[in-house]
């Protein structure tokens, strides 16, 4: 039976299998046969994954706010379980990044943190993020919780942007953006295939975490509070 | 001091497993949620 805000769709398998494979050999190319760049050195193996999961953040990021503004646009619930995944999945790439950051600012700028206008606007968008997924747990009714949740996300996604120019705007301790264009072509091949693998990857959680979503709101609504007098079919009335 | 970095190593694995740890984590802790909201799906609305 096909539940009503779930798609059954088997793409997140294929799309799973095939960032993992993609992860794989770019993260085989990135640590044992591209040369270490020539200041940072080995530490600079970091950028393979590093950036990528930035990117893929920035992705996320994009598409919680999408869901958010669809919701409140079209009142379809199947938007605030994408809404749902894409604020847990943001949050996990922002802690991933932020862990990364440390890892990698350690050995080249000497400390794990730095209240850097880059890093403090990453990790306000984590623990924004975060505020909204524990708002959604306080709020028992479906419809009051899409509403309020998409509104913050919204609001919170205000800071995409400054975290994305923070090393033009300001004299910042974190370097440039890293793209193909400012890195050598020697470090494309890996870089290229770890974004691809962690994109198709995150493709893959945010279809299966949204279905997750799906399915308890799908029992949520199975008794229908008074306001709602037709079945789920995933449109609001 | 010459500002160039040399080994590191133990930092570059530590970035990599962290990233994998966590995926892996949570891809395998989706994937279980999913299964089982699937097969409640599936048992109907008057499983209880």
């Amino acid at each position: 039976m096909e539940a009503p805000f779930v798609s059954t769709h088997r793409f997140p398998w294929v799309l799973l299998v095939a960032g993992v494979i993609c992860l794989a050999a770019g993260s085989w190319l990135g640590l044992f046969v591209v040369p270490a760049e020539h200041y940072m050195g080995d530490v600079q193996r970091i950028m393979y994954v590093h950036v990528p999961t930035a990117w893929t953040w920035m992705v996320v990021v994009l598409f919680s706010l999408g869901s958010a503004i669809s919701f409140l646009f079209m009142n379809d619930l199947k938007w605030d379980t994408r809404m749902e995944a894409g604020l847990e999945i943001g949050s996990l790439l922002a802690f991933l990044l932020c862990c990364q950051g440390a890892i990698w600012a350690k050995p080249t700028w000497g400390v794990w943190w730095d209240w850097d206008p880059r890093l403090t606007s990453t990790a306000v968008l984590l623990f924004a993020f975060l505020g909204i997924l524990a708002l959604r747990k306080f709020v028992d009714d479906p419809t009051r919780r899409a509403i309020w949740s998409a509104v913050a996300t919204i609001i919170a996604s205000i800071d995409l942007p400054i975290v994305y120019f923070s090393v033009k705007w300001w004299n910042s301790l974190h370097q440039q953006q890293s793209s193909p264009e400012t890195v050598a072509s020697t470090f494309h091949l890996p870089l290229r295939l770890n974004a691809i693998g962690i994109l198709l990857v995150v493709i893959a959680l945010l279809a299966l975490r949204s279905r997750v979503a799906g399915y308890r709101l799908r029992e949520q609504l199975a008794e229908p509070p008074s306001f709602i007098t037709s079945e789920p079919t995933g449109e609001l009335a | 001091m010459n500002g160039i970095v040399v080994g590191g190593w133990e930092f570059v694995w530590a970035a990599y497993a962290l990233t994998a740890i966590a995926l892996l984590a949570y891809g395998v802790m989706v994937i279980t949620r999913s299964r089982e909201g699937r097969r409640r799906a599936d048992a109907g609305p008057d499983r209880g």
